[in-house]
């Protein structure tokens, strides 16, 4: 970056507001950010190349090892993967299984975004208060796979452990519980006139800059872009999934999609228990050689795994494109650019829901 | 940019990203479209673009193939206005304005369109290395 102001603004490797390692540099004059260049590489793990040439059953705990927050969808998108590739049928009630999973992950994550947004605005009360909630959220996930983070749940051709009916229950009555406090703090947010302050308006981003980044999940659909891949996955389309979406495109819009998106959750999770279908949790199968690229919802947005196996499912090359790649540099290009104030550089890239462990792999 | 006692340096780090399956596969494609070396190009976004930048690469030419520059001006399609501006912004937005308008009017001068598009080309890789 060539330098064009007097001052130059570094942000991070370590900061107060950072869940994760990142540094962004903000060319500033006097308050206006004029641009901002990301420097990542503090946490680079090479996932994709220590997955290259081990078998399937190994690449699978791996994979859930990319991200901690949305653990469950990298599990789930590469196993739906290794499904794809060998012709492999999971059996109805599992796959009801895996959207009661992978909806209780996208709670948990939505509602850590929103009490990272909190807490970098300076909204302690509500940030705690959904943290709280969280681990309400994270019981029900160790409730039914036995952990709350690294799940291991989904297997090809079906999942690890069934839902028994005193645990459907419980998992109901705790769901109406989230979804009482959830309202309240909704209703927080939404009528905050500081919250209002530090966020609407800010940090905006139109609907063409977001399809040119190719942003993707909340981020974009704050934006106005339809682009969750739910839509188009069997389970979903079954239940009757329709998708959130906003027009403002500022900070306010994304914290608000993730609030709506947690109500969507937990009815999507309410219909999966009622309907749920009976019959095994368990189909057979073999995983064969074969080359794919599969993309599944995570609670960030569209990741895609490309993989190619050979004959005894080895993962002979693996690709792994997360949701964060898109929406940090969208953040740091589009939204953070030209803003009027520096104090919002953490509370716009923030609100974009950064992943870096997801960005570095 | 103000030097920092810790400041990194990038560029290996910059080259990794670019030579991952995915990303070199764009690189090439990008190369390939602008009739450049691999290599040139490579070093121009190791030198220009961010890290986050080039982590995007890849998604940003996708989505240049599909929404960059419609049929409506065949010139700005086949030089690639938008696609090298908005999407991979390799070209400075007013260069390109400028190499475009030059172009346009060649077309309709006694030049063959083959030949002005060759030589918007040559002038887009000139902006590209300069």
């Amino acid at each position: 970056m060539k330098k064009t102001v007097d001052v130059s603004i570094p942000l991070g490797p370590v900061h107060p507001c950072w869940k994760e390692p990142v540094r962004i540099k903000c060319e500033t004059a006097g308050e206006r950010v004029l641009r901002t260049e990301v420097e990542l590489g503090y946490m680079k793990k090479g996932i994709e190349r220590i997955m290259r040439g081990r078998p399937w059953q190994e690449v699978m705990f791996l994979a859930e090892r990319v991200c901690g927050i949305c653990s469950v969808i990298h599990n789930m998108v590469f196993i739906e993967a290794m499904e794809e590739i060998s012709e492999i049928a999971v059996p109805p009630r599992a796959a009801y299984l895996r959207v009661i999973v992978n909806e209780l992950d996208r709670m948990a994550s939505h509602i850590l975004a929103n009490f990272s947004y909190c807490y970098t605005i300076e909204h302690e009360t509500l940030a705690m208060y959904l943290l709280n909630t969280r681990e309400t959220v994270l019981d029900n996930l160790e409730r039914l796979t036995g952990s709350r983070i690294n799940t291991a749940y989904m297997i090809p051709g079906g999942v690890r452990f069934d839902l028994l009916p005193e645990d459907a229950a419980a998992m109901l009555a705790d769901l109406s519980k989230v979804e009482d406090e959830m309202r309240r703090y909704t209703g927080m947010f939404e009528t905050g006139p500081l919250i209002a302050l530090r966020s609407k308006g800010i940090g905006v981003m139109d609907r063409e800059e977001a399809i040119r980044a190719h942003t993707v999940g909340p981020t974009a659909r704050a934006s106005g872009v339809v682009c969750d891949l739910r839509l188009r996955h069997p389970t979903y389309r079954e239940l009757g999934f329709t998708q959130v979406t906003r027009t403002e495109g500022d900070n306010f819009a994304r914290i608000m999609v993730r609030f709506q998106e947690v109500f969507q959750s937990i009815d999507l999770i309410r219909k999966c228990i009622e309907t749920l279908p009976d019959g095994p949790i368990r189909g057979g199968g073999l995983c064969r050689a074969g080359e794919t690229s599969y993309a599944g919802e995570a609670p960030r947005g569209e990741l895609t795994y490309s993989i190619k196996t050979d004959e005894y499912g080895r993962v002979v090359d693996i690709a792994i494109r997360t949701p964060s790649i898109m929406n940090i540099e969208a953040c740091a290009h589009s939204m953070i650019r030209d803003v009027t104030s520096i104090a919002d550089v953490t509370s716009t890239f923030i609100s974009s829901d950064p992943c870096i462990a997801c960005n570095e792999r | 940019m103000t030097g920092y006692l810790y400041e990194k340096d990038l560029r290996q780090m910059k080259y990794n990203i670019l030579t991952s399956t995915k990303h070199d596969e764009a690189v090439r494609a990008i190369a390939r479209r602008l009739g450049m070396s691999n290599a040139k190009l490579r070093m121009v976004m190791i030198r220009r673009f961010d890290m986050s930048l080039l982590e995007n690469l890849e998604s940003r030419w996708q989505m240049g193939q599909q929404h960059a520059d419609d049929d409506s001006d065949p010139v700005a399609k086949d030089l690639g206005c938008e696609l090298f501006t908005r999407f991979v912004p390799l070209v400075d937005p007013r260069v390109m304005q400028t190499i475009c308008n030059e172009t346009r009017a060649m077309t309709g001068n006694e030049s063959s369109r083959d030949e002005a598009i060759a030589r918007g080309k040559a002038r887009i890789r000139e902006a590209i290395l300069s």
